[in-house]
C-alpha cells in the first residue's frame, strides 16, 4: 500500500465511504418502495448529494447540532441517526425515530445532535442560531450547522438568521446545498446578488464555494470553517455546488431539466464514484474493501426495510402522546 | 474597420477557502459589474464602439445591463455596444476557453480579462496572438497587475485603436508548460507550478507549506503574493527577463524556528493574502527557457498558479518547460507613459509617427 496522501486516515476514509454508500442505498430503496406505494406521505431524496453531508459531518460530534431540511435523510445518516429507526419512521411505524408520527420530513434524534428535518423551508436556520447561542453560553465549543437549499436561501428566516448569527458572533455554519433548482426553478431566475458568497459578505461573514460532488473539497473547506467557528471566529457560509439524482420529490417528472442532463450528471458528477476511484487509484483502499462495504450496507438497508414492515403502526391512543413537551 | 475588444469576466473567481484560512477579499458580483462598466467607459472614450463578451449566468452581465439602460435613458453615449459570444454556458473554465477561442477567430484586437490567475491562464491558453489586458478580481493574482481598471481600459483602448505603436503597447509574457507522460502539453501556468504532496485536489488552494516540494516560476517577484513571492524573496527574476526560477522545498516548513533539516533555510513568505508562512528551502536555481525540467517529486498534486489542478502518481512522468514570449499583454504602464509624453488625450495629440 502506498503512503496515504489524503487528509483522513484509512479508517476514516472507509467510514466516509460507508456513510455515503448508506445514504445512496437508503435513498434508492425509498425511490423503489415509494413508487410501489409502500410509503405514506412525501419523500425528497438526497441521492447525488452525499459528499456534502458526509464531508461536513465527519468534523462533528454528538454535542454539535444540525438543523436539516425537507431533504434530510442524508444529514440524519451522516450525523449518526440509526438507519433502522429512520426507515421505520418513514414507513410510519411505532419503532421509528419519532414513533412513526413524523415521517420523512420530521426525523429528529437529539441524542445525536440532529434537531430535525423540517417541512418548512428555511426553518432550520433560526433553530440553529438558538442551539449555537446555547453552545456559546455554555462555552462547550459546540457548533451548529444548518442546511438550506438554493431556493429556501431566499426565505426571510434564513436571511434574518445570517444577520443574527453575525450580530451575536455565533458558532454557526450556514450550508447552502445548491443543486441548481428550487423545486423546478433554476437558480439564476430566483436568487438576487447571484452568489451566496456575496450574500455572506453582505452580512459580514466569509463565504466559500466548493464543488459539492468532491468529498475532499467539502471535507477540507468544512474543516477549516468549523474550526474557525469553534475557536470563536464566528459564523460563515459554505456553498456546495452539487447535483440531485432524482426529482424535487418522488413523482416529479423533471420536465424543467434539459434533455440528457440527468444522464450527464450521473455519468460525470457521481460523488460516490469520484471518491472511490480516487482512493483506489491512490492505492490506499482496495476495490474489494469497498465492495465488502457495499454488501454490508445493502444487507443493513434490506434488514431495515424488513424490520420496518414488520413493526406495528402507532395506535389511535398514541395520537396525543409526544405532541407537547412540558418544560 | 473599428477594432472590437473581447471581454472575459469570470463570476466565480475569489470564492475559495482562502476567505476563511487567510482573510482574502470577497469581490461581489455587483463590484465586478461596476469594474466592467469603468473599463467599458474608458474603451468608448478611446473610440472603441463594439465589445464582445463571454456569456455567463453569474449575474455580471445583468448588472452591467442596468448601467447601459440607465445611460441610454439619459441619452448618454458612455459605453460601446455589447455583443455576446453565441455559446452554451457551463459555468466552468471550459466557458473561458471556448469564449476566448471564438473571440480570437472573430478577430478581436485585445481581450480584457476580469478574474484571478486561473481565469487569466484559461484565456492565455486560447488567445494565440491576441493580447490580453488583465484586471485582478481573484484571490492571489500574481499575474494581473493591481491598478484601477479604468486605466487598464484606457490603455487597451489606446493600444487597439493604433495610437500607440505595437512595440510599446504590447509586451511578451512567459509561461510554463507541464507535460505528463511525454504527451502534448497537459497544462500550463502563467506564474507558478507548485508540486505538493497532497494527492487530492480538495479545496484547491495552497496553504499548507509543509506539503510544498518543488516550485517553478516564470517570474520571481517579491512584490506579489503566493508562490512567486517565495522565489522572489530568494532571487528576484523579472517578468521581462528570459527564464524563471526553480525552488526545492523540504518538509517542516510549517514549524517556526530553525528548519528541521540542517541543509535547509527557513524563509518567511506571504503565500496567501494575510498569510505569512515559514517555508523550508533546500536550494534554488535559474530555469532557462526551452529546457525541460523533470521533477524529483514522484507523486502528489500539481498546482497551477496557486491552485491544485491535477494529481499524479509514481507511474506518471512529468516534464516542465518554460517558454519566453508565449503570449502578449497590453503593457498598461508603457501605454500610459507614452500617452502622457505624446499628449494623446489632449485635443491635438502629437502624431505617433513623430515618435518613430
Amino acid at each position: 500500500m502506498s503512503q496515504n496522501p489524503f487528509p483522513l486516515d484509512k479508517a476514516d476514509l472507509l467510514k466516509a465511504y460507508r456513510t455515503m454508500r448508506t445514504i445512496r442505498d437508503f435513498e434508492e430503496r425509498l425511490h423503489v418502495d415509494f413508487a410501489k406505494g409502500d410509503i405514506p406521505g412525501f419523500v425528497h431524496l438526497y441521492a447525488g448529494e452525499e459528499a456534502c453531508a458526509t464531508g461536513i459531518m465527519m468534523h462533528l460530534n454528538d454535542n454539535d447540532r444540525i438543523a436539516s431540511t425537507h431533504r434530510g435523510h442524508g444529514h440524519c445518516i451522516a450525523k449518526g441517526v440509526d438507519v433502522h429507526a429512520m426507515m421505520a419512521e418513514i414507513y410510519g411505524r411505532s419503532t421509528g425515530a419519532c414513533r412513526g408520527k413524523g415521517g420523512s420530513m420530521h426525523i429528529a434524534d437529539l441524542s445525536k445532535g440532529m434537531m430535525g428535518a423540517n417541512g418548512i423551508l428555511g426553518a432550520g436556520a433560526p433553530l440553529i442560531c438558538g442551539a449555537a447561542l446555547a453552545a456559546k453560553v455554555r462555552g462547550d465549543r459546540g457548533v451548529g450547522i444548518t442546511f438550506v437549499g438554493d431556493g429556501a436561501s431566499n426565505q426571510g428566516t434564513f436571511l434574518e438568521s445570517l444577520n443574527l448569527a453575525a450580530v451575536w458572533n455565533l458558532p454557526v455554519v450556514f450550508v447552502v446545498e445548491n443543486n441548481g433548482y428550487a423545486e423546478s426553478t433554476a437558480m439564476e431566475w430566483a436568487v438576487s446578488c447571484d452568489s451566496y458568497v456575496d450574500r455572506a459578505t453582505g452580512f459580514g461573514m466569509p463565504g466559500v464555494t466548493v464543488d459539492g460532488t468532491d468529498f475532499f473539497a467539502v471535507y477540507e473547506a468544512a474543516g477549516e470553517i468549523i474550526r474557525r467557528a469553534r475557536d470563536g471566529g464566528g459564523p460563515a457560509l459554505l456553498e456546495c455546488n452539487m447535483v440531485r439524482f432524482y426529482g424535487h420529490f418522488e413523482g416529479d417528472a423533471q420536465t424543467y431539466r434539459a434533455k440528457g442532463e440527468l444522464e450527464a450528471i450521473r455519468a460525470s458528477r457521481d460523488c460516490l464514484t469520484i471518491l472511490s476511484e480516487r482512493v483506489i487509484e491512490a492505492g490506499v483502499v482496495s476495490r474489494d474493501e469497498l465492495q465488502a462495504i457495499d454488501r454490508e450496507v445493502a444487507d443493513r438497508i434490506e434488514d431495515a426495510v424488513r424490520a420496518a414492515k414488520a413493526a406495528p403502526l402507532p395506535e389511535a391512543s398514541d395520537l396525543l402522546t409526544d405532541v407537547y413537551v412540558a418544560y | 474597420m473599428a477594432p472590437v475588444v473581447g471581454i472575459v469576466a469570470n463570476p466565480v473567481s475569489a470564492r475559495d477557502i482562502r476567505r476563511v484560512v487567510a482573510n482574502a477579499t470577497s469581490l461581489q458580483i455587483a463590484d465586478r459589474a461596476n469594474i466592467l462598466l469603468r473599463v467599458l467607459a474608458a474603451l468608448r472614450a478611446c473610440g472603441v464602439q463594439d465589445v464582445v463578451m463571454m456569456p455567463e449566468h453569474g449575474g455580471i452581465r445583468s448588472h452591467v445591463e442596468r448601467g447601459l439602460v440607465r445611460a441610454r435613458a439619459r441619452g448618454e453615449d458612455l459605453y460601446p455596444a455589447i455583443h455576446t459570444v453565441a455559446m452554451p454556458v457551463t459555468g466552468t473554465a471550459a466557458d473561458t476557453h471556448r469564449a476566448t477561442r471564438e473571440m480570437r477567430l472573430a478577430g478581436v484586437a485585445a481581450i480584457v480579462v476580469l478574474g484571478g490567475d486561473g481565469t487569466h491562464r484559461a484565456v492565455a491558453a486560447e488567445c494565440g496572438a491576441v493580447p490580453i489586458a488583465g484586471i485582478s478580481t481573484g484571490t492571489n493574482n500574481a499575474f494581473p497587475e493591481h491598478r484601477e481598471p479604468t486605466i487598464t481600459g484606457l490603455a487597451t483602448g489606446l493600444a487597439v485603436t493604433g495610437r500607440v505603436p505595437p512595440h510599446i503597447a504590447f509586451a511578451g509574457n512567459k509561461r510554463i508548460d507541464v507535460s505528463v507522460n511525454g504527451g502534448a502539453v497537459a497544462e500550463m501556468a502563467l506564474v507558478d507550478v507548485a508540486l505538493v504532496t497532497e494527492r487530492y485536489i480538495g479545496a484547491r488552494a495552497l496553504w499548507r507549506t509543509e506539503n510544498f516540494r518543488e516550485l517553478y516560476v516564470t517570474f520571481a517577484d517579491p512584490e506579489v503574493i503566493g508562490m512567486s513571492a517565495i522565489a522572489g524573496l530568494l532571487e528576484p527574476v523579472g517578468r521581462d527577463e528570459s527564464g524563471g526560477l526553480m525552488v526545492r522545498l523540504a518538509p517542516g516548513g510549517s514549524e517556526t524556528g530553525p528548519a528541521s533539516d540542517p541543509g535547509t533555510t527557513t524563509l518567511l513568505a506571504p503565500i496567501a493574502p494575510g498569510m505569512m508562512a515559514p517555508v523550508s528551502v533546500t536550494d534554488w536555481r535559474r530555469m532557462p527557457a526551452g529546457v525541460p525540467f523533470v521533477p524529483k517529486v514522484t507523486s502528489g498534486s500539481i498546482a497551477l498558479d496557486g491552485e491544485r489542478e491535477l494529481s499524479f502518481t509514481e507511474r506518471d512522468r512529468l516534464s516542465l518547460t518554460l517558454r519566453d514570449d508565449a503570449f502578449h499583454t497590453v503593457n498598461v504602464a508603457a501605454v500610459m507613459r507614452h500617452a502622457g509624453q505624446n499628449r494623446l488625450l489632449t485635443g491635438t495629440p502629437v502624431p505617433v509617427s513623430a515618435d518613430l
